[in-house]
C-alpha cells in the first residue's frame, strides 16, 4: 500500500513538473490549514536599516547534513539551518516534487542570496542574518502537527536569536 | 509555506512571502505575499536573470513597508517570460 501510495504520488509529481495547470488544480481541491485569525509584527524601522533572512521550501540544504526524506508520501517536516554565506559547492537541493535543475544552476531562483549581497553592498538593507532556514514543502498528514508545533516555533525563536528583523519566505 | 510564515510573524517578526500559488495563499493567509504566476522552481523568475530576481526580491523587500492590511498579496503581474525587466 505505502509502495502504491509512493508510486502515485511520483507519478503526480511528475505531472505537475509537465502540466504546469495541474497545480492550481491541485491547490483548488487539496485541504489546507485554513487560517482565521492573521497574526501581525509591525515593521520596526524602514527596510535600508534592518537585518533580513531567508527561510525556504525549496529543499535547500548542506551537504554535510542530511538531506530531506524523500520517501514518506507525507514529506519531510524537519529544517535545516544553513549559514547564509554558504560556498556554491557546500549546498544542495533534496526535493524530487519540483523540477529544481535551474535552482541547481543558480540558487537565486529559489533564494535569492546573491542579490541580498548585492543589497546590502548598495546599503538597500541593513544587513543579513547569519542563517537561512531550509525546509522541504510538501508537508502533509501527521508532519502538519509537527511543522506547526515544532520545527516552526524552533525556527522562529532561532530567527530571533539571530537577530532578524524582517524574513523573506520563498517556496519551490 | 504559509504555516511556517504565521508561524514567525505570530512570533513577532514580520515577514513576507513570495507566492506561485494563489489559491493556498488565499486559503492559508499569511500576513503579506507577492504573488507570481510563475511555474514551481522559479519564485524569483529565472536562472541568471540578475535584474528579474532583484526586481522580485525588491518587491518583497518594499511589501514588508507598504502593506498595512493583514493577509493583503501584492500581484506586480510580470508574465512568465514575456515581461521585460530592466
Amino acid at each position: 500500500m505505502r509502495l502504491v501510495h509512493g508510486l502515485a504520488n511520483t507519478l503526480i509529481v511528475q505531472a505537475f513538473k509537465h502540466v504546469p495547470w495541474l497545480a492550481s488544480r491541485w491547490a483548488k481541491s487539496h485541504q489546507f490549514v485554513e487560517g482565521r485569525d492573521i497574526p501581525w509584527a509591525p515593521l520596526r524601522k524602514p527596510v535600508a536599516d534592518s537585518t533580513i533572512a531567508f527561510v525556504t521550501t525549496a529543499g535547500v540544504h548542506l551537504k554535510s547534513q542530511e538531506p530531506f526524506n524523500m520517501d514518506d508520501p507525507d514529506g519531510d517536516p524537519s529544517f535545516r539551518a544553513i549559514p547564509a554565506g554558504v560556498p556554491r559547492a557546500d549546498r544542495t537541493i533534496t526535493h524530487k516534487y519540483y523540477d529544481h535543475s535551474a535552482a541547481d544552476r543558480d540558487i537565486n531562483v529559489v533564494l535569492p542570496l546573491d542579490r541580498i549581497r548585492e543589497l546590502l553592498t548598495q546599503k538597500r538593507i541593513g544587513g543579513i542574518a547569519p542563517f537561512v532556514y531550509g525546509f522541504m514543502g510538501h508537508i502533509d498528514g501527521p508532519h502538519l502537527r509537527t511543522l506547526r508545533e515544532v520545527s516552526a516555533p524552533e525556527v522562529a525563536w532561532r530567527l530571533k536569536s539571530d537577530g532578524a528583523e524582517a524574513v523573506v519566505l520563498t517556496p519551490a | 509555506m504559509g504555516l511556517i510564515q504565521r508561524t514567525i510573524e505570530a512570533e513577532g517578526i514580520p515577514t513576507v512571502g513570495i507566492s506561485i500559488l494563489k489559491e493556498v495563499t488565499e486559503k492559508v493567509r499569511p500576513p503579506r505575499s507577492v504573488y507570481l504566476r510563475y511555474p514551481f522552481g522559479h519564485p524569483l523568475g529565472d536562472a541568471f536573470n540578475v535584474t528579474q530576481q532583484r526586481t522580485i526580491l525588491l518587491d518583497a523587500l518594499r511589501a514588508l513597508e507598504t502593506i498595512t492590511e493583514p493577509g493583503t498579496i501584492v500581484e506586480p503581474g510580470y508574465a512568465w517570460r514575456r515581461h521585460r525587466f530592466e
